[in-house]
């Protein structure tokens, strides 16, 4: 079991400046600052001694309790819902939903998995069946209580044969009915095969624990466990904003929400964004362009940038000549000049890849050398392909990513050096994602921040419902150490099984996967408290972190 | 029956008629766009044929075409514009009511204030012709023509909201939830971006028409009988002048009601607009529909208004219609 109780107070994650102590210092004098530090630093899980309200002292960085915290977000959509199960089908719905449900177990902002509305869990020897306690006392926004009952409902709703949730192909294994009840605060899952990562699947948002009867339409029976609710169903207008309340029988210990109101504004141009932020009318900006930073920066607002797991990579169809050579897919990772196109085709807002997805897993191979660009090599590997001087065609789209169609062309640029012709066809996302979607030749595509396993299940594993390449099914080597890792409960065995299964995808794969996404946040000087999340979902303080924000 | 009404209630007919083929042309291309709303909803995870089956079902996106049509049509005709697609299929009423107030109050502003400031700027151009007024006037208005409203919006964002002083709100994202009547510094800057859009139409068409009715033979009597140049202006050109501008007010106020879209995106203001977009991209029929007939509708009923007032102010037309 690697989990860890996750009672850390929010703010004591927050990493305590020199600036802070000595400012500590100035106000209180120095034995006070010092042991409100060495409290910081204690670790202690309990929460209690270090808790907001025991400590006031705001210069050493306690967070305040009060006022309104306005989020700017990015384009809404009026199809955007509630619904904790249900795909969110734009990133500010996600946004929304983070700070309204919690799941069983969550990642941390660092992407440690941890407890969140289970006290424990505990798989078998074979790792099919696992049983859940939960922590007593939690209630959802209606004020009923957290019991194995909603836990149950849960769980049948989201493998509901006829409308599946979201999380249901996560949760491998568990079938209808395979959620029974112990007692009042145990659940018990049990699988039809082993599932290695079902912690992992509990985790994700759309495994959140509603009450009994849940059916929300529109804002109407939204209700979670979350740090913020809705006060009434028509503070959720879809595609224009949402309005909440503190949640002040929050859960969590020390974990905020220290505001008493929260809005999430959905604006559809990223400048009405930025303008609303200089002039003064929101608090925060979720997810600025690159060419903005300096703009925020420049009027005196902070920024907030998170290193995600999410990755944008060229996909290459083995199912389409010549990518079925493992040659020309490797000459193909061998044209790209990563820093260059992370410079050019995102403002510098990535951070290299490796050819590999994952980065934040356990089992992620470290140590394999960084792929750089090496056009002698690549087209040598060309040339034994007989493919030299060919010409191909990539597809691409905005609907991927923003960024999708400039590194595009900057791939094609590259390309040229090796004497490869690149044909950039930017088609508009009914096109990308119509019919030929999954059967594109050569093509990008979009993945958020998971664990090894969890991506191989979603995206390269036969039966995959999202797989670009159709690689696996060519090398049975690989194919074999997965299924053998997702049935390895033992986390070392099982990270060594992923090392060796990810090293094959850096080899022989079908991914170009050229770096991982950065996230910039932009806020008022007078926001404190925000923390970076790893996972990319929403914006990169989101995460149900919104919680933490205070003003000073 | 008096020939006006008569004339009215031919239009009004010939008006419902064109609705009625609007809607049949806005589900034919709603059809004919690649996916449907189910694929729109669910972009990439359409790749999931069970969820995006058991969507189709439960949109009735799997009934065929034309009883998906005379299905909405029923419901049109029963006074029920139905429910929109996505999200929490919300009443395409309730969905659009913020959308539409925001968007009649934004537009009704913007005309109340650039009709009357066009028409002293054109008629005081037509007056004073060559003076320093006047091209002062056209440099004004043909610098404001060439630059498309974006633009207008945000030098007036820099100057009054964010660079250079403080003085407005920089972003329009009007409350549904609170009385709109505490929120009108709201509308200063979209609404004064949209009259500097329609001012130089409206003043340089009324310039023009007012100086040939200046160089008329009647006005040329009228200042012979020796009626006072303000009263040869207002009581006898003007009336003239303006008939052709009526065409031209109701073209620019029916572009307004169109959804100014990139204003709206500007300013954050939650509008037609952006609802229509996103309809659009969300294939989402009923309110697609909803709007392009709504703003069809305004089309029909403003031409129609400026027919009327036209034949009115022109007595030629009002005698041949006795």
């Amino acid at each position: 079991m690697s989990t860890r109780d996750d009672e850390k107070p929010g703010f004591l994650a927050k990493p305590v400046t020199r600036r802070q102590v000595l400012q500590g210092a100035a106000a209180f004098g120095g034995v006070a600052a010092l042991g409100s530090v060495a409290a910081a630093c204690g670790g202690s899980s309990s929460g209690s001694s270090a808790s907001p309200a025991a400590s006031s002292s705001a210069a050493a960085g306690t967070p305040n309790v009060g006022g309104h915290l306005r989020v700017a977000a990015g384009q809404g959509s009026a199809k955007e819902d509630l619904d904790a199960h249900a795909t969110a089908y734009t990133m500010q719905s996600m946004d929304m939903r983070f700070n309204m449900y919690d799941s069983l177990l969550e990642f941390d902002n660092e992407g440690v998995l941890g407890m969140a509305l289970a006290e424990s869990i505990e798989p078998n020897t074979d790792g099919t069946q696992y049983t859940v306690k939960l922590k007593s006392g939690v209630t959802f926004h209606d004020g009923s209580p957290v019991n194995a009952d909603a836990v149950v409902y849960s769980f049948e709703r989201i493998m509901d044969p006829k409308k599946p949730g979201l999380a249901a192909t996560q949760l491998k294994g568990l079938k209808p009915g395979g959620t029974k009840k112990l007692d009042d605060l145990t659940v018990q899952f049990t699988l039809t095969e082993t599932n290695a990562i079902f912690k992992e699947a509990l985790a994700t948002y759309s495994a959140a624990v509603v009450p009994v009867g849940y059916d929300p339409k529109g804002g109407e029976g939204a209700i979670g466990t979350g740090p913020f609710k809705l006060a009434q169903a028509s503070d959720f207008q879809p595609g224009v904003q949402c309005v909440f309340v503190k949640n002040d029988a929050y859960w969590r210990e020390g974990g905020g929400p220290y505001v008493d109101q929260l809005s999430i504004i959905e604006f559809a141009d990223t400048t009405a964004q930025m303008n609303a932020l200089l002039g003064g009318a929101v608090d925060y900006v979720n997810m600025i362009p690159g060419a903005q930073r300096k703009i925020a920066e420049g009027a005196g607002n902070k920024l907030l940038e998170a290193k995600t797991g999410s990755w944008i990579p060229f996909t290459m169809n083995v199912e389409v000549k010549p990518f079925d050579d493992v040659r020309v897919r490797q000459a193909f990772r061998l044209l790209v000049n990563r820093p260059e196109m992370i410079a050019q085709g995102a403002d510098g807002l990535q951070w290299l890849g490796n050819d590999m997805y994952g980065p934040f897993d356990a089992g992620y191979p470290k140590d394999l050398p960084q792929r750089e660009q090496d056009i002698e090599q690549a087209m040598s590997l060309l040339k034994q392909a007989g493919q030299e001087n060919m010409t191909v065609k990539l597809v691409t789209s905005t609907s991927v990513s923003n960024n999708a169609p400039a590194a595009a062309t900057v791939f094609a640029q590259q390309a040229q050096a090796a004497g490869v012709t690149v044909k950039v066809d930017n088609v508009t996302g009914d096109v990308f994602w119509g019919d030929q979607y999954l059967k594109w030749g050569f093509a990008m595509d979009n993945w958020g921040t998971r664990g090894y396993l969890a991506q191989t299940g979603m995206g390269t594993m036969p039966g995959a419902l999202y797989d670009e390449t159709h690689w696996a099914p060519t090398n049975q080597k690989y194919m074999d150490l997965v299924n053998e890792a997702m049935k390895t409960v033992d986390d070392a065995k099982r990270n060594e099984l992923i090392a060796e299964a990810a090293t094959i995808e850096y080899n022989e794969g079908a991914y170009i996967i050229y770096a991982f996404d950065n996230q910039v946040d932009a806020m008022a000087a007078t926001v404190n408290g925000m923390l970076p999340d790893y996972s990319g979902l929403g914006s990169c303080a989101s995460n149900a972190r919104y919680r933490l924000g205070w003003f000073a | 029956m008096p020939p006006l009404l008569k004339l009215l209630l031919i239009r009004l007919g010939l008006g419902l008629l064109t609705l009625f083929l609007v809607s049949v042309v806005v589900f034919a291309a709603t059809q004919a766009l690649p996916g449907d709303a189910a694929k729109a909803i669910l972009g990439k995870d359409s790749a999931d044929k069970v969820r995006y089956e058991a969507l189709r079902k439960e949109l009735g996106l799997d009934k065929p075409m034309l009883s998906q049509y005379t299905g909405w049509l029923g419901d049109v005709l029963k006074g029920n514009l139905g429910n929109s697609l996505v999200g929490g299929q919300a009443k395409v009423t309730e969905l659009l009511k913020q959308r539409v107030i925001n968007s009649f109050v934004l537009v009704s502003l913007a005309a109340l204030f650039s009709i009357p400031i066009s028409i002293v700027i054109g008629a005081f151009s037509a007056v004073y012709r060559d003076s320093k007024f006047d091209n002062g006037m056209n440099i004004f208005n043909l610098t404001l023509v060439s630059l498309p409203e974006f633009v207008i919006g945000i030098i007036l964002v820099l100057l009054f909201a964010t660079a250079v002083f403080q003085w407005l709100p920089s972003v329009s994202n009007v409350d549904s939830r609170a009385p709109l009547s505490g929120q009108m510094d709201l509308f200063i800057l979209p609404v004064v971006t949209l009259i500097l859009a329609v001012i130089p139409y409206v003043s340089r068409m009324l310039r023009a028409s007012t100086i040939e009715v200046l160089e008329s033979e009647y006005v040329m009597m009228a200042r012979l009988k020796g009626l006072k140049e303000s009263r040869v202006l207002w009581h006898h050109a003007l009336p003239n002048a303006i008939i052709p501008t009526i065409q031209v007010i109701a073209i620019n106020i029916a572009w307004l009601a169109g959804g100014i879209v990139t204003v709206e995106y500007l300013f954050g203001f939650p509008g037609i607009g952006t609802g229509l977009v996103d309809a659009v991209a969300n294939r989402d029929m009923p309110v697609v529909q909803a709007l392009v007939l709504l703003i069809a509708a305004v089309y029909v009923l403003l031409n129609l208004i400026a027919d009327i007032l036209t034949i009115l102010i022109s007595p030629r037309l009002r005698t041949g219609l006795r």
